[in-house]
């Protein structure tokens, strides 16, 4: 096994939401292990509570939903001494719990049309998680700099150059050191910064985009201006809900592009939660597959791809149609996702499952390590163990 | 050659945009901008293309449900452009939609039963007990059953919701069916279980199909001709297997743009520059040529016809079949898989 540096473990996590109709029992049990600097695909149907984990980690869970037991952990890292605290989110308070969103943890929603406020323009609402969350002392002082310096371009009279000339001397000092700045420079370099994000995510012409509301940019590129804002105050972890679902193909081609070449540039760790299979090949290194509020297989990809052990997971990957096959049926699973207010015993999946026997209506399986890296929730597993 | 079922000649749809105190018109979407191909009977024609190509107002426009700006659609060798009145509503019994959402298709107030026999009784064909007689029949085909009849849109999972919409299409036992994106909103183990059965039912009841998608593994699984569509027009209509041969620029990038199911394909999508150009003012010569890295001088002049390149395989493009794409990471995906396979 690698060096275990996770940055984020989920432990047993139980989320009910209370309806009139019943109990919703979205999730029950679900075990999620994010390994620092990882891009991790949760996969699975609708229903099957992807979304809900990621909302949990998060603590974006509204009512009627309630987090019933479970653990989160979030360990931190110090960047200067490498030191790791370990953090379990649900205990954290809600003043906490603000620092942490958008700071350290951070998500981009499914649907961008609905997503930044359509009142605001994309630099002053980027700007904004900036200012809340982040130290601008230096990047004042250098917005300061810099506009000296445009002054003394402008060729004024010997005397005051030379007052300018001190005032710049006198701020480079202070770089090491800042100061608190006061309320317009912040703002000012917040914006800068912002500006510094838009063109990370690549974006044409970033002032002018900045300046813009998010009406007037397109699809793809609203999505991109919502991964520079996620990605605004460097989180620890990079939370895609469905990010590309709403994309066509080939500008769905362009973010997960980006997404590949920034995970080399920040040093987040990125969960992406998608329901194809293809953006996970695509993107990530590692995938948790997810049925009806239950983890039932975690490895890497490569792995995932190669030797599905979970039957869910092996008729999941024969039923997505495929560009080079020349089939007349699709391998289809039987049934339809269950209703979470009266879900089946034992293992969820049974009812459904070809290699079910009388275990699988009784007990729970445990997830459990069946090859090296290979957690599976299964009785029977399928493929090479 | 089998026989023409549906075929449309030069046809054009423009929305006008309106502006201004007058509501005046100040300009046009070019959603279908003269489009002419032609379906055989028995078969499923797809049509692929990204939001906005115009796909589903082709599709609608086909139908008669939108009027067509020009050009003209044929039906059995008739002209179906002008009808109106009773020869259109006995002509609406032969062509059927299947459309993307079926929660919004089906009224919540009104039971299964009625919903689908509805056509069998506004056509004046049953009613009564002989009616639910027949929506029954069509239930069973689509894999529901008695219980079901009585109940309302709500109590149902989007799969089965799907499936009752084609059971209404095919109550009037129509010849052509249009099913716009009909498993868009469904998972893929549901998506799965309708496509088998929409395969079944074309072999059951000998039905020809348009079928509208923007995923292009679901229409490649479906059809046996595909037309891509870029911006109202038709760029490429592939008789065998567009993920194999696509002639088109504009295909090549849309089959590369899929990801493949593999980790050791990842990163080798061709990616497109910039976004797809607004259809109010589509660009001048070849609607792809902004984006297209083969570009000539003459794309951005000469607009290319649709033109046979053999086997009945039409390319719009200057230079259909003398670009050199290179391989496409689903190109040798598929070579992968058939010498010994990559996946267990």
């Amino acid at each position: 096994m690698m060096s275990e540096d996770y940055v984020l473990k989920v432990k047993n996590l139980k989320v009910n939401f209370y309806t009139y109709e019943g109990v919703v029992k979205a999730l029950d049990g679900v075990q999620l292990r994010l390994k620092r600097g990882d891009t991790m695909g949760i996969v699975g149907e609708t229903g099957c509570g992807k979304r809900v984990t990621a909302r949990s980690i998060l603590r974006l869970v509204e009512p009627p939903g309630r987090i019933e037991e479970g653990e989160i952990l979030f360990y931190d890292k110090d960047p200067e001494t490498g030191e790791v605290t370990e953090i379990d989110i649900l205990k954290l308070s809600d003043e906490e719990m603000l620092h942490m969103r958008g700071n350290k943890i951070a998500i981009v929603f499914q649907d961008p049309a609905t997503f930044p406020n359509p009142v605001f323009k994309v630099g002053d609402q980027i700007a904004e998680v900036i200012e809340i969350h982040q130290d601008l002392g230096r990047d004042a002082l250098e917005v300061k700099i810099e506009e000296l310096e445009q002054a003394l371009k402008a060729d004024p009279p010997a005397e005051k150059a030379a007052q300018i000339d001190e005032r710049i001397r006198e701020y480079k000092a202070m770089l090491d050191n800042p100061p608190e700045p006061g309320k317009k420079y912040r703002k000012k370099a917040a914006l800068r910064r912002a500006i510094q994000m838009l063109r990370m995510v690549k974006m044409p012409a970033p002032e002018q985009i900045a300046n813009q509301y998010p009406h007037e940019l397109s699809g793809g590129m609203r999505q991109r201006a919502l991964i520079a804002m996620a990605l605004a105050c460097n989180p620890s972890i990079l939370i895609c809900d469905e990010a590309t679902t709403a994309l066509d193909v080939t500008v769905q081609a362009q973010v997960l592009r980006l997404l590949n070449d920034l995970k080399k540039k920040v040093g987040s760790s990125i969960m992406i939660i998608t329901h194809d299979l293809g953006v996970v090949a695509e993107t990530c290194n590692a995938v948790t597959v997810m049925y009806a509020g239950t983890t039932v297989e975690a490895t890497s990809t490569e792995e995932l791809f190669n030797n599905p052990i979970h039957p869910y997971t092996v008729g999941l990957l024969k039923a997505v149609p495929k560009l080079h096959e020349h089939k007349d049926r699709l391998d289809q699973i039987r049934g339809s996702v269950p209703n979470l207010i009266t879900p089946p015993t034992g293992c969820r999946f049974h009812p459904r499952c070809d290699f079910a026997t009388e275990i699988c209506s009784k007990e729970k399986p445990e997830l459990r390590e069946i090859r090296p890296g290979h957690w599976v929730a299964c009785h029977h597993p399928q493929g090479k163990i | 050659m089998a026989d023409v079922l549906v075929e449309a000649r030069h046809l054009k749809k423009y929305f006008p945009l309106t502006g201004g105190v007058f509501r005046k018109v100040i300009g046009k979407v070019h959603a279908v901008d003269d489009v002419s191909f032609k379906i055989y009977r028995g078969e499923t024609l797809g049509v692929v293309g990204e939001s906005g190509c115009g796909k589903t107002t082709l599709g609608r426009t086909i139908l008669r449900l939108l009027e067509p700006t020009a050009g003209q659609i044929f039906f059995e060798g008739r002209d179906i452009t002008h009808l109106r009145g009773k020869e259109l509503r006995e002509l609406r019994r032969e062509m059927q939609i299947v459309f993307q959402d079926p929660m919004a298709s089906l009224d919540p107030r009104i039971t299964i039963k009625n919903s689908v026999g509805e056509p069998l009784v506004v056509n004046g064909i049953a009613r009564g007990p002989k009616m639910r007689e027949m929506v029954l029949s069509l239930l069973q085909k689509v894999g529901l059953n008695e219980d079901h009849l009585n109940r309302f849109p709500h109590e149902f999972s989007g799969g089965q919701r799907q499936r009752i919409c084609i059971a209404r299409a095919l109550a009037l036992n129509p010849k052509f069916v249009v099913m716009d994106e009909p498993t868009s909103s469904t998972d893929v183990s549901v998506q799965a279980q309708t496509l088998n059965l929409m395969k079944d039912l074309q072999d059951e009841f000998k039905l020809t199909y348009m079928f509208i998608s923007h995923n292009l593994s679901v229409v490649k699984h479906m059809s046996d001709r595909v037309a891509v569509m870029y911006l109202g027009k038709i760029v490429e209509l592939n008789p065998g297997d567009i993920f194999e041969r696509p002639l088109h620029p504009y295909s090549f990038a849309l089959v590369s743009a899929v990801p493949v199911p593999d980790p050791r394909f990842a990163g080798r999508a061709q990616i497109l520059k910039g976004e797809v150009p607004s259809p109010i003012n589509p660009p001048k010569g070849c609607r792809f040529h902004p984006r297209c890295i083969y570009a000539q001088e003459i794309c951005s002049q000469e607009e290319p016809p649709l033109r046979d390149v053999g086997n009945g395989h039409l390319v719009a493009c200057h230079f259909a079949g003398e670009l050199d794409f290179g391989r496409s990471a689903q190109q040798e995906y598929a070579e992968a898989m058939e010498n010994g396979g990559v996946t267990a």
